[in-house]
């Protein structure tokens, strides 16, 4: 069975992978939320050659990369159309009605280009470790139990998800279903997904059965199995620097 | 000898009106293998959730080792009652192996060096030592339900209750974990509760059998809950291959006490035929052996 890993290339190793998870959780929270705010496209261009920096430093295949970022593409691409037609400004081209301003145009590719580099960013963070490493670095680092828990649980049963989806659409297709886009394939993909809600609410009330047989408490994760080093020091106290330093001399041009 | 397990008079029923269980009563010793069989429906897990504290009651019906479950903490109750649920999907939650099998142990604010004790111990008893770090996911079903068990082992209870262990196996996965049960009730003491409907298994991982349909039918050694074919009958089960398949040789001439229920128990029986007919066992057609023969056929293949 192919699972869409997020972690699949968890196992490498580069100097990326070997930062310690909470400081790679909070110098990469750093640089995207610094990577979102800036205001010129100069600057966001600086943070883009920052991720792109820091992920050619991960090595984590290209492909890989790229696949996860088309995601990003449904909601990027509206934005480069629309916003150019939308944002009023001086016309940088006008046919009839349409007009694209200069200011809808550059507004497009700075928001263009703060979301490829957060994406990147995130990507390269989630992929360079284990998906249960970071959930036990953000619960080390006080993230509510309620939200480990759902991300927990999401992740650990998305799976099976998938498989009973696989399961039930191997045995629509067993039966001679072929998905056509009318009344009839939509209400037996209607069926299919009650179905899998009906599942998947009956697997809950087993599956906190079995966590109240283990003690389950709601206590969060209390063992740190994580060492900080120097590098990691290093690596956060330059992220730091660098969010800083673009965001205090973007001020000073103003 | 200490009582395991007390339960008198336990009824439940769910929300919607429907009795599950009713006036059950048992009562189980320590270090006792004992199976609940019974058909779909009858109670089973409802009686098992009963014994972990999933499930109360009201009555104050349910004792192990001679405390009321209902009052018991929630670490108390863990430790005495493990169980091991019948899908390793619904039982493994956690990301990881280690972090599933630490779990229990963890919630029982044990100190980290003794999780990690117990998590290596219940891992090299199921066999899956150098697993902690694998994701549930790419495990085989197998591999799954072993995971599972040591995630309830960690916890190190004296009570063990599996819910259908051999369901959906292959037959080595199966073989190794009938093989794992009788190992925990034979060299660690533990006391074990199976439910299962696979009749040819029971034998193996069972010295007593009772039958459950919303009560107890039947409580008994193996064997003499699997003589009585009409109670089976009744309550929808069946018997073991090889007892039916003594039953026919029986039809053919042989004379034996008891009628085997596993592999090992056929051989000796065999050996003891040999031994009390001179060397050898002889078959041969009686005038009697067609009657008896449609007999078998009509109890056995219905």
């Amino acid at each position: 069975m192919h699972y869409p890993d997020i972690d699949k290339y968890a196992g490498m190793d580069s100097p990326v992978h070997r930062i310690e998870p909470r400081i790679k959780i909070i110098s990469f929270g750093i640089l995207i939320v610094s990577a979102v705010f800036v205001g010129t496209i100069p600057a966001s261009l600086f943070f883009l050659a920052v991720a792109v920096v820091i992920l050619l430093a991960s090595r984590l295949p290209m492909r890989f990369i790229l696949t996860r970022m088309k995601v990003i593409c449904v909601f990027v691409i509206p934005i480069l159309v629309l916003m150019p037609l939308t944002v009023p400004g001086t016309p940088l081209f006008s046919a009839g009605p349409v007009s694209i301003s200069q200011e809808g145009v550059s507004f497009a590719v700075l928001v263009t280009v703060r979301s490829v580099t957060a994406i990147l960013l995130v990507v390269t963070m989630l992929g360079t470790q284990r998906f249960d490493t970071t959930l036990k670095a953000l619960s080390l680092l006080r993230v509510p139990g309620i939200i480990i828990q759902m991300l927990l649980f999401t992740y650990r049963y998305i799976y099976v998800m998938i498989d009973e989806f696989l399961r039930i659409w191997s045995s629509m297709r067993a039966k001679g279903y072929t998905f056509r886009f009318n009344r009839h394939g939509l209400t037996i993909i209607g069926n299919l997904i009650g179905m899998l809600l009906i599942n998947s609410y009956e697997r809950a009330e087993r599956v906190y059965q079995a966590m109240i047989a283990k003690g389950y408490t709601g206590n969060p994760i209390s063992f740190s199995p994580f060492r900080v080093t120097i590098p990691d020091c290093l690596f956060c106290a330059a992220v730091i620097t660098l969010a800083v330093g673009v965001h205090i001399n973007y001020l000073e041009i103003l | 000898m200490r009582r395991a397990v007390e339960i008198t008079n336990l009824n439940h029923q769910y929300s919607d009106g429907t009795v599950s269980l009713e006036n059950v009563s048992l009562a189980i010793d320590e270090g006792e293998m004992i199976a609940v069989i019974g058909q779909n429906g009858a109670g089973k897990t409802t009686l098992f959730l009963h014994l972990n504290g999933s499930i109360r009651s009201f009555d104050d019906n349910v004792f192990i080792f001679g405390q009321n479950i209902g009052t018991m903490s929630i670490e108390e109750r863990i430790c005495h009652v493990g169980v091991v649920f019948q899908d390793p999907d619904d039982q493994l939650f956690m990301p990881t192996v280690y972090d599933d099998v630490a779990f229990g142990p963890t919630n029982m604010g044990l100190p980290e060096d003794e999780v990690e004790r117990r998590v290596k111990e219940a891992l090299s008893t199921v066999g899956l030592s150098g697993f902690e770090d694998r994701v549930p996911h790419h495990m085989s079903y197998g591999q799954k339900k072993r995971a599972a068990l040591a995630a309830v082992l960690s916890m190190e209870p004296r009570i063990l209750v599996f819910d259908e262990p051999t369901a959906n196996l292959d037959p080595k996965s199966r073989a190794v974990f009938i093989r794992l049960i009788n190992d925990l009730n034979k060299n660690k003491g533990i006391t074990t509760i199976v439910a299962m409907h696979d009749v040819n298994a029971v034998p193996d991982v069972a010295d007593r059998v009772v039958i459950l349909n919303r009560t107890i039918v039947a409580d008994g050694t193996p064997v003499e809950v699997f003589s009585d074919i009409s109670l089976l009958e009744d309550n929808n089960l069946d018997v073991p291959e090889i007892y039916k398949m003594f039953c026919i040789l029986g039809c053919y001439g042989c004379t034996y006490e008891v009628p085997p229920l596993t592999i090992p128990e056929a051989a000796l029986t065999l050996d003891r035929m040999i031994d009390t007919n001179g060397g050898t066992v002889r078959l041969g057609r009686s005038e009697n052996t067609k009657e008896e023969m449609t007999d078998l056929f009509r109890r056995f293949c219905r």
